[in-house]
């Protein structure tokens, strides 16, 4: 069974409530900074936040399954991701036994960091019927007969709507099928990047995904998510 | 008390007099006599006075600058007591300078040179040099070397000069400092210009002499202040047009309905076939960028091959290097005409124009002045412009502009004041050169008009986000300046300061341009150009826009990439008149009221209302009649509104609609429609559209109850109802970016490397959540605030039509219509500019849900 929760997946199987969390990229702060945007930004702060709302909502999980892109920097650990991924990894462990890290594009790096927290790093989860991965590249796993679902974080998707001159941007989560499999998108969880709108900006995956036939399901305040259909017909 | 006084010209035997032997014999050796410049500004600048010499382009005004300080530095050589010091300082807001300044500078001292070794007498050489962003370090390293006389260079330029420790010291001893084009920098960069000479006054033991020179603009007196600043004296030279300006009106077709027409479009591309054949070079001035790709392109359609390699465009958004060679060519006579959006207004001499064409009101009397005076650069020539009007409102508007233009009325430029971003900057600039009291930056601040008024609380709001104060972690990397408050003492932090404020200083925000892609079919991967990001943000998925003369139709974008397809056939669907928009004057729009209400006087009365038309507006029959009759068109649908009235229709089209008829132009209508939209959203709680233009605005929404809506907003409260009204608005965010990067929040160059616009990017959404989650009143902010108030709008103004209003001047009158009046028509078509939000983004989301539930039924499930 699956549960959309805000901008996090709910699942339950094999008697397991899982939650999945997207693209997280702590370390931006830094990158800003390192970039010459001199602006404080608390990353990790405003995470935490959006944590705590879902966990109210979801009691004791069993696990916690992070899809990639933890961490922001590619070729380097800068102190930003030390600090604030310990304190994500600490508090996650506070909320569940088992926690699952995928190992994104971008976390290069991030062993040394999980390892320090004594986590494991993956290149893919799989359970029951359901398999977790980044979403930057294929892998075996994927294509098992028992996968029914596929679950992917990367592309950081969501969607204008428009009314008027008035255009307001969303996350939102695709889902669909493709190859015999059913495809869930699952938009990032940092508030501080909204995403791409799939008919404007390619949502980068590896696969040649058919978004234009996937349901879009938005995300709005309060954990709320709303069914919009399929993306061919949201009217822009 | 300062004094700011008129000038009379003086007598040529008096400036004669003034002269060294040699410099008067150079002189009458290349000119027959001193122009009318000269006789205002020569003595008086060699008598040491501040002065502001305004005189219609085209002048001599550059060498009557020089002229009184080449004397002066000549006679010092001749007796061989030239110092190694800079004793001049020359600014011009352009950094393609060079060749006027040999024309008006280098060549003269070097024939005084030879004419003094002709003479036998020895005169020692006085250095002039250039220093501008494009200086190479090797020159710069032979400026320390050999100290020039006199350093022209440009305001931004200037104020790294003055962080330069070794340069600095020969300034401690400036005495003239020359401001040239001082018109067009009415502006932020003009505000920072005026700081930097108080530092420079700072520096040096003497007080040197101001010299401001502009093209016609009004007030002189603000402007005399914006030059010397507070507490000094100033004279005006205000140098009446010598040539008579030769200017008339036009429009394609027929009448002027025709003209209006899209399918008469052909005509405007004859009709300026006919003109540019007709004269030897031609300048045209568009105002858009995207009209001047527009008419190149058209011109090119409509006469294969004529123009090929014949026409140029020069806009602000091609490179440096395209717009010098546009330049110099023109100089060579080689193009037969340039368009141009609105760069050419400014700057170097571009060689003999015959006529400058005016497509579209250029808004402001001195803004016209200014394009026209671009023609007849020739002595005994008269400047030749021609408005083109494209439709009923254009045509009263050039009419006005060209009444006001004959009558020699100019209409008033404001500058900005208390920038705190400009500030900002130049606090950390101020603080890299020494420790500072407190009191003494603030006293030199408050030396210059534009912080005059500077609040101490203001002051210390920006030192306090220079210090890092609002920093939690990180204030290593914010803080720029270390303030200490038991010695009230301002210094610089780190070592890397002084790089920091060099690489990144500047008020002219980094528009960031987008690249355009062709991104399917063929062609791909061609880039075609670039178009900036405020365009961008108009267009959807499948519109066709015009660049650099070819159609593209929008496909998406990634990154800093915007992927079109090219070879399109369809018609573009972006307006092109719709970016860049220059706001009218509000002067110009009190004078159409007037106008208006003249002719509403005797309105049944046209064979009188014709006549005096021709007489006020120097204008022809056709041109009167035109008028008239768009007038009385109006009175019998609904109202002429004027300046005395403001008519507000009120009609219902899928929304209900108020459209206010007001000609305070866009600047204030901007406020004002914005304030009378918040009041009627938030009656409803609903978002309420809006469109603004010139000469009115409208307000649309679901129901709009106009006995609420408009006795809500008065003078008192607009400032506080528009401080809500625009929080939320994509305006704020935008100029936020703007003066963060201006306040040095954000960085174009750190840690030694460039950042392309690109790479910080950052969405102006994400700063702004990131800036109110600081402070609501962080300084830099309360910028942006003000910038949207002030510069972009026109709260003052709107104020002041607000209570004339309450006082009764103003009268509002309220009509029903079944449908939008001519004077209306315009601004229906070019549609909703923006939206006052009240609806959260959490509410729009339901709502559009339950919406396009119902739309797709269960089908998309």
């Amino acid at each position: 069974m699956i549960c959309y929760l805000g901008k996090t997946l709910l699942i339950e199987e094999k008697g397991k409530k899982i939650i999945v969390i997207g693209d997280l990229h702590l370390g931006m702060g830094e990158a800003l900074r390192d970039s010459g945007v001199l602006i404080e930004i608390d990353m990790i702060g405003s995470m935490i936040k959006g944590l705590d709302e879902v966990f109210k909502k979801t009691g004791k999980v069993n696990e916690i399954v992070l899809l990639g892109d933890i961490k922001h920097y590619f070729g380097k650990i800068v102190k930003e991701e030390w600090n604030d991924v310990l304190k994500l990894f600490d508090y996650l462990k506070e909320k569940c036994g088992k926690i699952i890290v995928i190992r994104g594009n971008h976390d290069v790096l991030i062993k040394p960091i999980a390892k320090k927290a004594e986590i494991e790093v993956g290149e893919f989860y799989c359970i029951g019927k359901y398999c977790f991965v980044h979403g930057d590249k294929d892998c075996d796993e994927i294509w098992d007969k028992k996968i029914e679902y596929v679950v992917i974080g990367h592309g950081h998707p969501a969607v204008k709507l428009q009314e008027g001159v008035k255009i307001e941007k969303y996350k939102c989560f695709l889902e669909g099928k493709y190859r015999g499999k059913n495809w869930i998108i699952v938009p990032s969880f940092s508030e501080y990047s909204i995403g791409s709108d799939p008919r404007e900006n390619e949502v980068i995956t590896a696969w040649n995904l058919p978004f234009e036939r996937f349901k879009v399901r938005i995300v709005g305040e309060k954990l709320e998510v709303f069914n919009f259909g399929r993306l061919s017909l949201l009217k822009k | 008390m300062a004094e700011i006084k008129f000038i009379e010209p003086n007598s040529g035997e008096e400036v004669k007099k003034v002269l060294h032997p040699i410099v008067s014999e150079w002189f009458f050796g290349k000119f027959k006599d001193f122009s009318k410049t000269q006789l205002y500004g020569v003595k008086n600048i060699y008598d040491r006075k501040n002065i502001l010499v305004s005189a219609p382009t085209g002048g001599t005004k550059t060498l009557t600058a020089f002229l009184g300080i080449i004397n002066y530095l000549v006679d010092l050589a001749l007796k061989n007591e030239l110092e190694d010091k800079i004793y001049a300082v020359y600014t011009s807001p352009l950094k393609a300078l060079s060749n006027d300044i040999y024309i008006n500078l280098i060549s003269p001292l070097e024939e005084i040179l030879k004419l003094a070794e002709k003479k036998g007498l020895k005169m020692q050489e006085v250095r002039v040099a250039l220093r501008t962003g494009d200086t190479t370090p090797a020159e710069r390293q032979k400026m320390l070397k050999k100290v020039p006389n006199i350093l022209v260079t440009t305001p931004e330029t200037l104020a790294i000069v003055l962080t330069s420790p070794k340069l600095v010291e020969k300034l401690h001893a400036v005495e003239f400092v020359i401001v040239d084009e001082i018109h067009a920098l009415t502006n932020k960069r003009g505000v920072y210009l005026t700081l930097t000479l108080e530092r420079l006054c700072n520096v040096s033991l003497i007080e040197p002499v101001r010299i401001g020179l502009s093209a016609t603009i009004s007030p002189l007196e603000e402007m005399a202040k914006f030059l010397v600043g507070n507490g000094r004296d100033c004279l005006i030279a205000d140098v009446k047009l010598l040539k008579k300006v030769e200017i008339s009106l036009d429009y394609p077709g027929e009448n002027i309905l025709e003209s209006e027409n899209a399918d008469n479009q052909k005509k405007l591309y004859h009709l300026l076939d006919e003109l540019i054949q007709g004269n030897r070079t031609t300048l045209i001035f568009t105002n858009t960028r995207n009209a001047t790709e527009r008419i190149v392109h058209h011109l090119d359609l409509q006469f294969p091959g004529r123009y090929v390699g014949m026409i140029g465009t020069h806009h602000s958004s091609m490179s440096k290097e395209e717009r010098f060679k546009i330049e110099d060519r023109l100089r060579k006579g080689e193009l037969k005409a340039v368009v141009s959006s609105t760069s050419l207004e400014l700057g170097i001499d571009i060689g003999s124009i015959d006529l400058v064409i005016l497509i579209r009101s250029p808004k402001s009397v001195s803004r016209a002045l200014q394009r026209i005076g671009r023609a007849g650069h020739r002595l005994h020539e008269n400047p030749r412009g021609k408005f083109i009007v494209l439709d009923r409102d254009d045509l009263v508007e050039c009419s006005v502009l060209m009444k006001e233009m004959i009558e020699n009325k100019v209409d008033k430029t404001a500058i900005p004041k208390n920038a705190l971003d400009v500030l900002a900057q130049q606090i950390f600039g101020m603080a890299i050169t020494k420790i500072w009291g407190a009191d003494e930056m603030l006293a030199t601040i408050k030396k210059s008009y534009c912080y005059e008024n500077l609040t101490k609380d203001d002051f210390y709001s920006v030192v306090s986000y220079l210090a890092g104060d609002y920093a939690l972690e990180h204030r290593h990397v914010y803080a720029k300046i270390w303030y200490d408050e038991s010695t009230k003492q301002i210094g610089k932090r780190g070592k890397l300061a002084r790089v920091m404020y060099m690489t990144n200083i500047g008020t002219i925000p980094d528009e960031s341009y987008i690249s355009v892609v062709v991104g399917a079919g063929e062609g791909k991967g061609v880039n075609v150009g670039k178009i900036d990001e405020n365009f961008l943000e108009r267009m959807k998925r499948g519109d066709v826009f015009v660049l650099g003369g070819h159609k593209y139709q929008f496909l998406y974008t990634r990154g800093m990439k915007a992927f079109v397809k090219a070879h399109v056939t369809k018609n573009p669907t972006i307006p092109s008149w719709f970016s860049e928009m220059l706001p009218l004057n509000f002067d110009v729009g009190l004078a159409i009221g007037k106008l208006r209400r003249l002719i509403k006087e005797k309105i049944e009365k046209k064979e009188e209302n014709i006549n005096f038309l021709k007489e006020y507006l120097y204008c022809s029959s056709d041109v009167a009649e035109e008028i008239y009759s768009y007038c009385k068109e109006q009175h019998d649908f609904s109202e002429v509104p004027d300046d005395k009235t403001i008519v507000v229709e009120k009609f219902k089209e899928e929304k209900e609609y108020l459209m206010f008829h007001s000609m305070y132009g866009r600047r204030v209508n901007d406020a004002l429609a914005r304030a009378f939209a918040f009041a009627a959203a938030r009656h409803k709680h609903r978002d309420v559209e809006m469109g603004i233009c010139d000469s009115g605005f409208f307000i649309s929404g679901e129901k709009l109850d106009e006995n609420k809506i408009i006795p809500w907003v008065t003078s008192k409260n607009l400032r506080d109802i528009l401080k809500e009204a625009i929080e939320r608005t994509d305006i704020l965010k935008r100029r936020f970016r703007h003066c963060a990067a201006r306040s040095l929040m954000i960085l174009r160059n750190y840690k030694g490397r460039e950042k392309s616009v690109g790479k910080q990017q950052v969405h102006s959404e994400f700063l702004f959540s990131a800036i109110k989650k600081i402070s609501n009143e962080f300084p830099i902010l309360r910028e942006a605030r003000r910038e949207v108030f002030e510069d972009l709008m026109d709260v003052y103004n709107a104020e002041k039509v607000l209570r004339w209003i309450e006082a009764g001047e103003v009268k509002i009158k309220k009509i029903r219509v079944p449908i939008v009046s001519p004077f209306g028509l315009n601004l229906m078509i070019q549609g909703r500019s923006d939206l006052i939000k009240m609806e959260d983004r959490a509410s729009f989301l339901k709502r559009m849900h339950e919406l396009h539930l119902k739309l797709i039924g269960e089908k998309g499930k």
